[in-house]
């Protein structure tokens, strides 16, 4: 879709910010490893490592932003090409805010508030995997544009929010067999919504690449 | 654990990725073979308006051997603007001049089909080319002004068809024809000198004057700005928008983006036929014909 311009530096633009929002996807998808990892192992270094690179996930925010605001100025791009440049703004957004979610659990551990249990800890790690497993897909399809593999993360994220809520339940049973553990129980309830909301933001880029492939689907169907 | 894979390493796009970036869908393929794989055949769209000035139907034009014009159905609404756009070569401009007989001086032109202006057939033999002329004026890619005083060119159609009955009438006509045009504020000092004196922009100012002048139903314009800057583009698009509240405007144009600026419908021409039209906001977001896409994303033209 972003290629077969007359003009091939048209296409190289477009090529370029698209690698930028996978090189972006790269970086966010490994932010949220590095933080859950920090979590369920309760390792500061690697939190801080995560900290230390949430300047990075900005700045490609910030030279995505102004990638997609310069082609719309100078291409003004239609059709498709405006479809998949809009698209790779919702997408650069998602990223975002999926960077945030893992630097708030980075924040948790580098606060050295609430230290989960054992049994705590295995329903974040749990979670942790599925949310990293619908990113990934989301990025996978987002590279291939492909339009099943985003139907499977669109689907996916109903069992992720299954698993949020019975984490949650159980962490809720734990609070009140332990009233003490207070603290935990509300820093880990943060981290599960945290981890739920990255499968969310995985499922809006899966469904911003469902969009650009219906919308090419209707085209090319024309005899 | 099920470890998620190191596909997208971060930071670093991995080859794979940029190599397969193939983001079209199986079967769309280089240019050449979507060209041949894309029949055109019906159009696609709603061809019919609901209060039609112009209701072409079938229309055919022969230059000679060359099928310039084929099968083509297509109206145009009142109150409205009419975009045609493609490629060289595809057959807009013909059918433009279609709609008021232009064809009819060049040797060889052959155009069959119905072409009906307010319920009555243009083609019919009787019909009086110069009384369909007044009512579908027409402005042409180069200002063509006549080498007569500004006053005189708006003027002349007015004396020609008889449309003023005192000097006082036709003083009134030049200044709100002028007025309309956008023009009036620039000339009305001057309105002695000659027509050719003024800008390019002014000039084709000029022509939609002497064109409005005769209370056309119709105004065909014909690439109006491709020799204009863009400020005096503008200037001609806004007027386009202001006079389309008094008349249909069916414009061709080789600008996509003053297709998608001034137009409210739109129509693609490829190879002589009416591929697609459509709301000018769909065809820009939305185009069902794959040679549509292409064409206004600058795939081929």
């Amino acid at each position: 879709m972003l290629e077969g311009h007359i003009s091939k530096a048209f296409d190289g633009e477009l090529a370029a910010l698209h690698i930028r929002v996978l090189e972006m996807g790269g970086l966010v998808l490994d932010q949220v490893r590095q933080a859950t990892s920090s979590y369920s192992d309760w390792d500061s270094r690697i939190a801080q490592l995560v900290a230390d690179r949430e300047a990075q996930v900005q700045r490609y925010a910030g030279t995505i932003y102004d990638d997609q605001v310069a082609l719309i100025a100078r291409r003004n791009p239609v059709a498709s090409d405006l479809r998949a440049i809009i698209a790779l703004a919702k997408v650069g957004a998602e990223l975002d805010r999926a960077g945030a979610e893992a630097r708030k659990i980075a924040r948790t551990v580098l606060q050295q508030s609430g230290r989960p249990g054992r049994r705590t800890s295995s329903d974040a790690r749990h979670l942790a995997n599925l949310a990293i497993t619908l990113l990934r897909l989301s990025l996978e399809s987002l590279d291939r544009l492909d339009a099943e593999q985003a139907e499977q993360v669109i689907d996916r994220d109903q069992d992720l929010d299954a698993e949020y809520a019975a984490g949650l339940r159980r962490l809720l049973t734990r609070a009140l067999e332990d009233p003490g553990a207070l603290e935990v129980t509300v820093e880990a309830a943060f981290a599960l919504k945290s981890l739920e909301r990255i499968g969310d933001h995985a499922r809006n880029i899966a469904e911003q690449i469902a969009g650009m492939a219906a919308h090419l689907a209707r085209v090319s169907r024309v005899p | 654990m099920n470890e998620p894979s190191q596909i997208l390493a971060p930071a670093v796009p991995a080859p794979a990725m940029v190599a397969g970036m193939n983001l079209r869908p199986a079967g769309r393929g280089p240019q050449t073979s979507r060209l041949e794989g894309a029949a055109i055949g019906q159009t696609i769209g709603t061809v019919t308006v609901v209060d039609p000035v112009f209701s072409c139907r079938d229309v055919n034009v022969h230059y000679g051997a060359k099928h310039a014009i084929k099968n083509v159905s297509l109206d145009v609404g009142k109150k409205q603007v009419l975009a045609m756009i493609g490629p060289s070569g595809c057959g807009k401009s013909t059918f433009l001049r279609c709609l008021n007989r232009m064809n009819d001086t060049i040797a060889g032109a052959r155009v069959t089909g119905q072409i009906l202006l307010d319920g009555q057939d243009i083609q019919d033999p009787q019909r009086d080319v110069v009384q369909l002329r007044a009512r579908v004026g027409m402005v042409f890619q180069k200002p063509n002004p006549f080498p007569k005083s500004i006053y005189d060119n708006v003027a002349f159609g007015p004396r020609l068809h008889g449309l003023a009955r005192s000097r006082a009438d036709l003083d009134e006509l030049v200044c709100t024809s002028l007025q309309r045009a956008g023009l009036w504020d620039e000339v009305k000092d001057r309105l002695t000198q000659s027509g050719t004196g003024l800008s390019g922009g002014q000039q084709q100012r000029l022509c939609i004057a002497r064109t409005i002048a005769v209370k056309p139903h119709v105004i065909l314009m014909d690439e109006p700005c491709s020799a204009l800057d863009p400020i005096a583009t503008a200037r001609i698009e806004d007027l386009i928008d202001e006079l389309k509240e008094s008349f249909a405007i069916a414009i061709v144009t080789h600008s996509m983006q003053q297709a998608a600026r001034v137009s409210q419908r739109t129509a693609y021409f490829h190879m002589g036929s009416l591929v697609e039209v459509g709301e000018t906001d769909r065809i820009f977001t939305n185009p069902r014909h794959r040679l549509t896409e292409d064409y206004i994303t600058g795939r081929f033209g």
